[in-house]
């Protein structure tokens, strides 16, 4: 694979910086530990603040000893339900589809253990702490619903943002019973953590109506306008800063209620006022992936042809809100069936709620729904490959609508020839290594929606050859600063290094939402067509003025170039964009953009990214330690922008698959509703010796329907296929298949 | 307490400093030097690895668990430290852009501290010096690709800095001899060792600990001794100067040491910490126990030894009298017989579900000694007395070990916790004595080896 891929036809031509291996535009910062994140800033008279957790998981606040907490030396304010200034909005409230109920100190009811209950401002943040501990709290405590037996189920009326709890497509129950092989799998999958490695923060400062935050923030222009609507104050007069985001994987897009909490005393001392969680508080208000209990069943025809597929699941939420993982839904475009029938309900327990979580619905669905594909073609006896190519979807299996662009194939050839998978032994339990280890070989296909959001862009060209481009983007580390950039680059034709691109900021144009993998499709759209635009103002300019030498070229008959304009018919007859500017007595020349999809594509296409992904894995016989000792996919995911930064992505997906089939799992003690390993040492991400060998392949794909820029993301679907991978190897290694993650090692006990 | 250290290179005088206030605080929200992250908060993450440096050379140590009087004497420097006064980039620093190690970034300050201490100390186990840092977002690859392709560029002269005095502090004892006196005096004090236990009390249980003794300046304390005779480690020896030690004499205690905590957390965590804290899933007392360790105890002027798996009383109870502290631990040269073996959920950076150790000695083919212990199994670290007296006196054979297997459920009746289920602990100390066997048979060779 070279490291600079060839830009595919049939959308639009982008520049000689897209497509770029380009290191970090931002590496420097980062290295040099000059990135400032939110818990970075001191503004003057900085006041600290710290939340008191809950102890319990359902019941009441009865008391808290303020007077201690307020008399503690430094600490200048207790806020508790009592005094608590009014909100504009109601906590409890749902705006709109991606605001949560929070928790704003709104009455003295609790819901969930580690939820605020009161907030402590100090001079330092020793005594805000000391303040909190000294609030010492009482409790009237009702039971906790812990876990799928004792919550509350019910229907959902929705799954995911907005998504349809149920779908049915033919007759399963025909299918099902006239099949010649049937299979059922139960898969569940733990509540899960992001555990960005920065805790989540915020510095909160008014300056009489004017707020300003920082804070780290995956859909900048959206949280302004709720920022704005809690305290009462016109969106113009919140600015968000949040230039980089220590990683957010879904938690960082939706208000928390410990911003509210913040901006509120930073209201009532009349100081800025910081507050940072500590790893403990992120297991509670800041959401996380609900767990899931899936029930598969699947019927195939005797040459392994799928004759209904059916997947159901059950989600767990809060008490008090819905979010509820489509965790059925992976099925629904994956495989070719006649018939497939998707189904949710869901289940209310005592804790936070969740929310989305890197590749939410598709990362728990496709752990359950790869483990139930390679069941059926084993139950076939046929090799897990060549099950998946036999029932390979030519067309959306749930529409029926064709594919903007689909090379799942290529994605299989190349991982699987890449790792080696012809050699795989049919049979579960044939390959030991040379250190006496159980070897097993399993796979799992990887799928993402490629959703785009609502996104502007201003570009701005400048009289000394640079141009200005600015959109509110996210970087939390798929390298939006660098990506968007080439983009911006080749919008406005110029090197990359003539560029000043502004973002993270409100101040910019509206970049949308950095989320379901959609961020560089979006914004990179808007930042290219402003560019575009503010080139065609400039070759208006160009072509109607008697003294350039395109005069008369006509709009359509130009191109840009390194900063030049050239005659489309005759490459010596060009002008530099400064000349231009110059002679019209301009000093810049400014246009917006918005990135968007052609409806009608939208309505004629099913689009997503593709994958593939193998893994080995080898197993101690005696100790059932499970090691995964490579990882290897493919993925085609329309244009890659830049292939560093792409693969960076895909790897980081896959290594999270290792997380979720091995490690991580929020446990609550089923009494006291409280989390058990809320911390880095109980919670387990993965660490390198977790990840030997991990590789991304990228597929080249042409979508001409996606966007205009023909890109589609990277960011989520590294982590769907790669457990379930990782669950079938584990069955090839030991005959046993799983049926809840992360895989204990206990489970592979006889 | 007052304390004299070095900052980047520019001295620091602290009249007074909190004898708790952990350096990353002092860092972030003092000094306002925001480059070293916090992430946990608690030693598990090392998004704050600071460099450490004295007279024995340069540490990767976590600056949220370390208190500012630990630094009495040293240098430190701190991810605003590593490129030159200049700007020009240390060559860790740029490969970490060159091979994009950098995602979020937030996790990257503490890489390159980590990166350019191992690169300063000329360290080529890159996994192991790095194993302490966590990412949540490249997946490790291309940090690691860094690591390597710095490592045989100079160390930059910036780097080195010049011995700095420490300050004298009444309770920071410069000996054991005046620890002892003070200790005695004071036995309601707090002894503060590597902190990788204290730290957490305090950061995490915001325990008052007042007052508080510091161990560092002890020197004598951190005194390695191996003759023909003896092992004596001093109570102050950190995890990394016991796993170098050990090395050739006993290479299976050296690998298990090499996955405790991180390279940060054996820079700090003492052997003496490790074994007075009493903990039933420390590492070294297992180990220690197979040995046929002596702990050494001293109050004032009184000493008394006692067998280490004596001091273990019950779970949190040790015996350890008012303003006693331990000394040292020592154990006889022997032919190496040990195997330890610790089992976690997580290859690195885990506590021990079970930590099992074995030294079985055999005399023309029959069992002549065997000594067996656990952590993790019990609310101390403990010996299985069953398993060895079934093992005593017999031939070193499959149906011997078969029998003695059944002796764990008598000498241990474990929990069932987060970690590990009761059943799979059993069954896997029943699965090492086997192991042990098959190991010390060469079937299959070493090959059995617990990975990795
Ligand atoms: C991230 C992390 C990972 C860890 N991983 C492991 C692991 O894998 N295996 C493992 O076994 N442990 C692990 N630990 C626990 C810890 O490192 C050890 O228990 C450590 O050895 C304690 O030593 P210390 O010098 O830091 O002790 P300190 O924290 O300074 O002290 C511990 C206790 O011992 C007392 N004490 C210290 N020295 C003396 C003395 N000379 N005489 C009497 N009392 C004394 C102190 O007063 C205190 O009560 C880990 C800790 C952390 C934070
Ligand atoms: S902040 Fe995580 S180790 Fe210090
Ligand atoms: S780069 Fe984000 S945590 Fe490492």
């Amino acid at each position: 694979m070279p490291d600079t891929l060839q830009t595919p036809a049939g959308h639009v031509r982008l520049g000689s910086n897209s497509g770029q291996p380009m290191t970090r535009r931002d590496g420097i910062a980062k290295v040099t530990g000059t990135a400032t994140y939110a818990a970075d800033n001191r503004p003057d008279r900085l006041a600290h603040a710290v939340f008191a957790s809950a102890g319990i998981a359902r019941g009441r606040v009865v008391s808290l000893n303020v007077e201690a907490a307020k008399s503690h030396p430094e600490v200048i304010e207790v806020i508790t339900p009592d005094n608590r200034p009014a909100l504009h909005l109601d906590p409890d409230g749902k705006s709109h589809p991606f605001s949560w109920r929070i928790e704003a100190l709104q009455d003295n009811t609790v819901r969930y253990a580690g939820q605020p209950i009161a907030l402590v401002v100090a001079e330092t943040l020793e005594a805000a702490t000391e303040g909190a501990r000294l609030l010492a709290p009482e409790y009237d405590t009702d039971p906790a619903r812990i876990g799928f037996e004792n919550g509350e189920a019910y229907d959902p009326p929705a799954v995911g943002i907005g998504g349809n709890p149920s779908f049915s497509k033919g007759d399963f129950d025909t299918g099902f019973s006239n099949s010649e092989h049937r299979i059922g799998a139960s898969v569940d999958t733990p509540a899960q953590y992001h555990n960005a490695m920065e805790p989540h923060a915020i510095v909160a400062e008014w300056s009489g109506d004017h707020l300003t935050i920082d804070t780290p923030n995956q859909a900048i222009h959206l949280a302004r306008g709720a920022f704005a609507g809690y305290f009462g104050i016109p969106p113009e007069n919140v600015t968000l800063r949040s230039p980089f985001i220590g990683g957010g994987f879904g938690s960082k897009a939706i208000l928390v209620g410990p911003q509210i909490l913040a901006i509120m005393a930073a209201r009532m001392v009349d100081r800025p006022v910081k507050l940072v969680l500590r790893r403990d508080q992120m297991f509670g208000p800041v959401q996380h992936r609900g767990a899931t209990r899936q029930k598969l069943r699947i019927g195939t025809d005797g040459n392994g042809l799928i004759k209904a597929l059916e997947h159901e699941a059950t989600a767990s939420t809060s008490s008090f809100d819905d979010f509820i993982e489509g965790a059925g839904n992976a099925s629904l475009n994956m495989y070719a069936s006649p018939a497939i029938v998707a189904r949710h309900s869901a289940v209310r327990v005592d804790t936070g709620t969740p929310g989305p979580m890197r590749a939410p619905g598709e990362a728990s669905g496709s752990a359950a729904l790869e483990i139930a594909i390679d069941k059926a073609a084993e139950a076939v006896g046929m090799d897990p490959l060549e099950f998946r190519l036999r029932n390979y979807a030519e067309t959306d299996p749930a529409s029926g609508k064709p594919f903007s662009a689909k090379s799942l194939r290529e994605c299989y050839e190349l991982a699987a020839q890449k790792f080696g998978w012809s050699d795989r032994p049919l049979a579960p339990g044939q390959m030991r290594d040379e250190n006496g280890m159980l070897v097993g070989w399993g796979m799992g296909s990887a799928l993402f929606p490629a959703p785009m959001f609502a996104a502007q862009a201003r570009a701005t060209l400048r009289r000394d050859g640079t141009a200005l481009v600015e959109t509110s983007g996210a970087d939390m580390g798929q390298g939006a600063w660098t990506a968007l950039a080439q983009i911006a680059a080749d919008g406005v034709g110029l090197p990359v290094d003539r560029i000043e691109f502004m973002s993270g900021t409100t101040d910019q144009p509206d970049a949308g939402v950095a989320g379901g993998s959609g961020h560089t499709a979006s914004a990179g759209g808007a930042l290219f067509e402003a560019g575009s635009n503010a080139v065609q103002k400039l070759a208006d300019l160009a072509t109607a003025d008697p003294e350039s030498p395109l005069f008369g070229a006509g709009n359509t008959g130009v191109e840009a170039r390194e900063g030049r304009l050239f005659r489309a018919d005759d490459e010596s007859r060009s002008e530099s964009y400064a000349d231009i500017l110059e002679r019209a007595g301009l000093e810049r020349i400014d246009a917006m953009g918005s990135g968007g999809r052609d409806p009608a594509n939208t309505e004629a296409r099913a689009m997503f990214s593709h994958g593939a992904v193998f893994a080995e894995v080898k197993i101690d016989p005696d100790l059932f330690q499970i090691r995964v000792s490579r990882l290897i996919g493919a993925f085609a995911a329309g244009r890659i922008i830049n292939p560093h930064l792409a693969k960076s992505q895909l790897t980081g997906g896959m290594i999270w698959g290792i997380g979720f089939a091995l490690h991580e799992e929020g446990i609550h003690d089923l009494r006291s509703g409280r989390p058990l390993n809320a911390d880095l040492a109980g919670y387990h991400v993965p660490v390198n010796a977790d990840a030997p060998h991990v590789e991304a392949l990228l597929v080249d794909e042409d979508d001409p329907y996606v966007n205009a820029l023909g890109i589609k993301g990277v960011g989520e679907i590294g982590i769907t296929g790669s457990v379930g991978a990782i669950a079938n190897a584990v069955w090839h290694a030991t005959g046993k298949r799983i049926s809840s993650y992360p895989i204990h090692i206990d489970a592979l006990l006889s | 307490m007052n304390i004299t250290f070095l900052l980047n290179g520019e001295t620091v005088e602290l009249a007074d400093a909190d004898a708790t206030t952990t350096l990353l605080d002092w860092l972030r929200e003092e000094r306002g030097l925001k480059g070293t992250k916090e992430g946990c908060n608690e030693g598990d993450c090392g998004a704050c690895t600071v460099m450490v440096s004295d007279e024995n050379g340069s540490r990767a140590l976590n600056a949220c668990i370390l208190f500012l009087p630990q630094l009495n004497g040293k240098s430190l420097r701190t991810v605003e430290g590593i490129a030159a006064p200049d700007g020009r980039l240390h060559p860790v620093q740029q490969a970490m852009i060159d091979d994009h190690g950098s995602q979020c970034g937030f996790c990257t300050p503490g890489f390159i501290v980590s990166m350019a201490t191992a690169h300063r100390n000329g360290a080529r186990d890159f996994d192991d010096q790095l194993a302490g840092n966590l990412c949540r977002c490249t997946g490790y690859a291309p940090i690691i690709r860094a690591t390597r392709s710095a490592a045989d560029q100079p160390v930059p002269d910036w780097i080195t800095d010049a011995p700095v005095t420490a300050t004298a502090n009444r309770f920071m004892p410069d000996s054991s001899d005046a620890l002892a006196k003070l200790y005695e005096a004071n036995p309601d004090a707090t002894l503060v060792a590597g902190a990788t236990d204290v730290g957490l009390w305090v950061t995490k249980g915001l325990r008052d600990i007042d007052p508080v003794i510091f161990l560092a300046g002890c020197s004598d304390l951190k005194q390695v001794s191996i003759d023909d005779e003896t092992l004596r480690f001093g109570a102050m020896a950190d995890m990394n100067t016991v796993r170098a030690a050990i090395a050739d004499l006993h290479p299976s205690y050296a690998e298990m040491i090499r996955r405790y905590g991180s390279v940060q957390v054996r820079n700090a965590a003492t052997i003496g910490g490790n074994i007075a804290n009493g903990s039933p899933i420390g590492d070294n007392p297992p180990a220690l126990i197979a040995l046929g360790a002596t702990l050494h105890l001293r109050k004032g002027d009184q000493r008394r030894d006692l067998p280490l798996e004596a001091f273990f009383l019950d779970y949190g109870k040790q015996d350890r009298r008012p303003g006693e502290f331990v000394e040292a631990v020592s154990f006889s040269r022997q032919t190496d017989r040990l195997k330890c073996y610790k089992i976690s959920k997580r290859f690195d950076q885990d506590i021990s579900a079970v930590c099992g150790c074995f030294n079985i000695t055999v005399a023309d083919g029959v069992v002549s000694e065997a000594r067996i212990a656990f952590g993790g199994m019990a609310g101390i670290p403990k010996r299985a007395t069953s398993v060895e007296n079934a093992l005593i006196g017999k031939p070193w054979s499959d149906d011997t070990v078969d029998t003695a297997r059944a002796g764990f459920d008598e000498d241990f009746a474990p929990l069932s916790d987060m970690r590990a289920s009761a059943t799979y602990r059993l069954e896997t100390a029943r699965a090492l004595l086997s192991r042990y066997f098959a190991e010390d048979r060469g079937v299959a060779g070493s090959v059995l080896e617990v990975q990795p």
